[in-house]
């Protein structure tokens, strides 16, 4: 078998288990992670240490890690060169207990958390990027010598080294395992091909389950057995500039002749393959140097091959290569899996920039995430664990109005700002909470093996990170902004509309055809997005107040900490709808909330892509964290004739208009209804849902219509 | 002398179907053709009218104190050139290389003073500029125009001058002087037909139409467009009937293109190379 036929059977192998899984878990609205079906008959059973059934801190995260491993199913697919699948995952074993509260308890956060709807993030993990030159300086055993080496030096934090240590020898076991397999494997297979391959990938293993890599191979192997083992322990997804970190290697073994581009291609397909982890391409160094290199293409060419689910994101920049960049484009074209993503450096870096850091270091700060950046190795961000629903919060000072006199959107946005103060204060309080306890709940043992400080100092990277910019997302800017214009045009400027009447309208939910009549009139008022309207104005307003409130929030707790703003829902904007009654934007009580930094849909008629990326640009908070642009396109126009062409225009002014971050999916409208209605028909479908890309039929047919009515008719 | 106006039915951003790169279409309305088909029926009176969407109407029973459900829409609007300026400016900043304003209709060349006037703002800002035409005018009118645009897209109905005149009210004669004399100007021309089965997808009009193209100096391609029953829910929002045509068979639109291709035009069918 050449690797193209590999590749097609693999290809089978994981469309068969997206639909098993689907079996096994039913919908599941996430990232698809990589995972293979669990074996009927395993079980996993956590060992408590709390009274609460839970299990934490160092000693119960590591004697569960431990047992997960040593019990975890193993998977070889001889067609493959790496291994490293993974099924189970701790996260499944402590939904219910996952924070200890009895200890750590915030009953006092609790109805500020309820009123404004804040994902306070507490109980949160692994969001933040390790440095993944550390892992492959030293190996699984240069880690494990580094780990007896500090607990020698640092004998008041034993329970510290002794888990981390537990955890490492867990992981070379695990390591082994798949060495018998390998072994075992080799015993039957015939095929000459097939067993060259199994014996590369047995003498690689044998390499790294104590040294550190030192071949493309190995690097690949490395690196997926640490998101194998980093997923399995907190669901960890964050990567690394893929091209940068392994390109030593690839030339190396290129130039010294012991690895060919197509074994190089086949082995990058297979890391891809294993695990969707986000990984940035391309990019900019401190000195304004574009990074693209030989491995960005092929890359491409890999995940091209492989032709799944990917998560990969071009930074775009102003030296980029522009070959480069056009043929990521292509990619979203041909392929139509909504990767890769792209992501604006010149706003991401400077507004960074903006907290106190320099321009290196914002350089560093690479897409690790859904929307979001990190720091490898330095930072703790976070990042998309914490969200404030300002549709809610919109909510909250709308109905408090009510019964007020000189009625009027001013007045509603000086209310609005102090429940934004409020909301902002308790969610600073909640991550406070997070950070001081996370050791003694959750604390990163396989993540802060990679991260500086922590085996230095014997301390979780929650409490020695080198910086703390965190995160603070708002939801829903749309409806708020689409609310506030809507009553300053029906209400103040012409007059159509009376508050009374707004009011008994939003209370009854738009009963009646009065009630519709009245929806009618506040929904076709002008929108964000609409091109230099009020709703855009509003949204503008809006931003200016989120990003000054967060970022000059005081944390009074540590000085050094900063708080960051963006815009994302995630893939939450059904759950944040739920609890939002009917606004005057002429949205229905509990309808979904708006899409990231995203307007409404039907913002315009003829939904034009450049009022939405001009409208977005407009709203960044430009603090370095993103509020992304989601496009979702029809490609009526094709590769020849232009598209790419345009697409590349849309992207390139957006960045120069100050975005941050563009998803883009490309899809057939036809194909996308057609799976709407028959997803299992469409097993191979798969769309960028938010910062992630999913296999269409696992989703949920709610999330399905969300997709569909994202849809841009116009592109 | 008062300011400089046209009526306009519809400015669409980020078109992408209208000329080379994202562009802007101004439909001006107001057309001297009618024809059967006609994709934009609300663009061939030059004057407001209103259209009414049935499946969009609440039944309020309000609609003397404005309609805001989308179901009642006048369409038409007297705009001047600042106001259209400023949409384009909107749009500008993602016009690339080779984007810009597309002018259509209807025909543009109804409001000619208007219409150089835009193009000339547009030159002025460094926008790049379409004209979508019938060719139904006066040389002397039309003339001004086209030499104001970097690319001009015009429609080749029927090669037949009493079967154009059938479907289309004109015959094709004056057509046929300004397409000559369009392709003396050097500015490139995408030359289109809407096929409609039984209508113009005979071998015949089809060969004529390719000799034509061929003989173009400037042609940039020839394009057949499969008609599409767009212009018939429009039109009944319009409170007018519009026939339903077919359009040809993909077999049909196989056998087109070979004898196009056999003159040597350069051919694109619905946007698309030739693929079907
Ligand atoms: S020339 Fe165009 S706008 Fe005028 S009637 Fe014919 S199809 Fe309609
Ligand atoms: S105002 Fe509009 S929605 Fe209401 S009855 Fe009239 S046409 Fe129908």
């Amino acid at each position: 078998m050449n690797y193209k036929e590999r590749l097609a059977e693999l290809r089978k192998t994981k469309i068969r288990h997206t639909l098993e899984k689907r079996g096994q878990q039913g919908y599941m609205n996430a990232d698809d992670y990589g995972t293979v079906p669990l074996p009927e008959g395993y079980k996993f059973t956590p060992v408590p240490n709390s009274p609460n059934g839970g299990f934490y801190g160092y000693t119960g995260m590591a004697e569960n890690y431990c047992r997960m491993l040593d019990g975890h199913p193993i998977y070889v697919d001889p067609l493959e060169m790496l291994c490293g699948r993974w099924r189970d995952m701790m996260v499944n074993y402590r939904r219910a207990t996952r924070w200890d509260e009895a200890r750590f308890p915030f009953d006092e956060l609790k109805p500020a958390h309820e009123l404004y709807n804040i994902t306070h993030g507490i109980d949160n993990d692994s969001h933040f990027a390790c440095d993944y030159r550390i892992g492959f300086e030293l190996g699984f055993g240069g880690l494990l010598d580094k780990v007896r080496r500090y607990a020698e030096i640092n004998t008041d934090k034993k329970e510290f080294y002794n888990a981390e240590e537990a955890v490492l020898l867990a992981i070379m076991r695990f390591i082994g395992r798949h060495i018998d397999e390998i072994e075992r494997l080799l015993e039957s297979e015939e095929r000459p091909e097939i067993r060259a391959s199994l014996e590369a990938m047995l003498e690689c293993n044998r390499n790294v389950i104590a040294k550190p890599p030192k071949t493309f191979l190995e690097a690949c192997q490395w690196t997926a057995w640490f998101n194998c083992v980093s997923r399995i322990y907190t669901r960890d997804g964050a990567g690394f500039q893929l091209d940068g970190l392994l390109y030593p290697y690839y030339k190396a073994d290129i130039e010294s002749g012991r690895l060919d581009r197509d074994t190089a291609r086949f082995i990058m397909s297979n890391l891809l393959l294993i695990d969707p982890h986000y990984y940035q391409l391309s990019g900019v160094d401190e000195n304004d140097k574009d990074l693209t290199n030989e491995l960005s293409y092929l890359i491409l060419d890999a995940a091209h091959d492989l032709n799944i689910a990917a998560n990969l994101t071009v930074r775009v920049h102003e030296n980029c290569d522009p070959e480069f960049l056009r043929k990521a484009v292509t990619c979203l074209f041909r392929d139509r899996n909504g990767w890769p993503r792209f992501c604006g450096d010149d706003s991401l870096a400077n507004g960074y920039m903006k907290n106190g850091f320099d321009k290196a270091t914002a350089r560093q700060r690479i897409a690790v995430g859904c929307n979001w950046m990190a720091i490898p190795g330095r930072e703790f961000p976070m990042n998309d664990t914490v969200k404030i629903n300002v549709a809610k919060v919109f909510e909250v000072a709308m109905s408090e109005m009510k019964g007020m006199g000189a009625r009027s959107t001013e007045l509603l946005f000086q209310l609005f700002r102090v429940h934004l103060e409020k909301a902002i204060a308790a969610t600073a309080q909640g991550i406070h909470l997070h950070i001081k306890h996370q050791a003694d709940v959750t604390p990163e043992l396989v993540m802060n093996l990679m991260m500086n400080n922590c085996i230095e100092k014997g301390e979780d990277i929650s409490r020695c990170a080198e910086i703390y910019t965190i995160g603070i997302d708002g939801a829903g800017l749309a409806v708020a902004a689409d609310s506030f214009a809507a009553l300053e045009q029906r209400v103040e400027r012409e007059g159509i509309l009376d508050w009374d009447t707004v009011y008994s309208a939003l209370e009854s939910d738009y009963a009646g055809t009065e009630g519709e009549r009245t929806r009618a009139i506040l929904s076709s008022a002008e929108r964000y997005c609409g091109g230099n309207t009020a709703g855009d104005r509003w949204a503008v307003r809006i931003t200016e107040y989120f990003t000054e409130a967060i970022s000059t929030h005081p944390l009074t707790w540590d000085g050094s900490m900063r708080l960051i703003p963006g815009w994302f829902s995630w893939s939450r904007t059904i759950e944040y709808g739920k609890v939002v009654g009917a606004t005057p934007n002429g949205r229905h009580s509990g309808a979904p909330i708006s899409h990231g930094a995203n307007p409404n849909p039907g913002f315009r008629p003829d939904g034009a892509a450049t009022d939405m990326s001009t409208g977005i640009a407009a709203v960044q908070p430009g603090r370095g964290n993103t509020a992304p642009l989601q496009l979702e396109f029809d490609p009526k126009i094709s590769e020849e004739e232009g598209g790419i062409d345009r697409v590349l225009d849309l992207i390139t002014t957006h960045f120069r208009l100050g975005g941050t971050l563009i998803n883009i999916n490309v899809l057939d409208g036809e194909k996308l209804k057609a799976a709407h209605a028959n997803p299992d028909l469409y097993p191979d479908l798969v769309v960028r849902v938010t910062g992630f890309t999913a296999y269409f039929a696992t989703l949920s047919p709610e999330f399905r219509q969300l997709v569909v009515d994202r849809f841009v008719k116009g592109f | 002398m008062g300011e400089v106006t046209a009526l306009i039915a519809d400015i669409q951003h980020c078109s992408l179907h209208d000329g080379p790169g994202i562009r802007t279409t101004v439909f001006v309305k107001g057309c001297p053709l009618n024809c059967v088909w006609c994709h934009n029926p609300e663009c061939i009176s030059p004057r407001p009218e209103v259209m009414y969407h049935a499946d969009k109407c609440i039944g309020c029973g309000h609609c003397a104190e404005g309609c805001f459900s989308g179901a009642r829409v006048t369409c038409g609007r007297e705009m001047t050139l600042d106001e259209v300026m400023e949409e384009l400016r909107r749009d500008k900043p993602y016009y690339g290389g080779s984007g810009g304003l597309t002018l259509s209709g209807g025909e543009p060349a109804i409001y000619p003073e208007f219409s150089a006037a835009l193009l000339d703002r547009c030159a002025a800002e460094g926008i790049g500029r379409a004209l979508e035409t019938s060719l139904y005018a006066a040389p002397e009118v039309l003339m001004p125009l086209l030499r104001r645009c970097d690319i001009v897209m015009c429609d080749l109905k029927h090669s037949d001058p009493e079967l154009h005149k059938k479907y289309t009210g004109a015959g094709n004669a004056l057509i046929l002087e300004n397409l000559r004399l369009l392709d003396s100007l050097g500015i490139p021309i995408i030359l289109r037909t809407p096929v409609i089965a039984g209508l113009n997808d005979d071998d015949e009009n089809i060969t004529a139409a390719a000799v034509i193209a061929a003989s173009l100096k400037n042609l940039k391609y020839y394009e057949l467009l499969p008609y599409h029953p767009l212009g018939v829910s429009k039109a009944a929002a319009l409170g007018r009937e519009q026939t339903i045509f077919e359009a040809p068979s993909p077999e049909r639109f196989r056998e087109l293109a070979e004898i196009v291709k056999s003159r040597s035009v350069p051919l694109r069918i619905a946007g698309r190379g030739t693929d079907i």
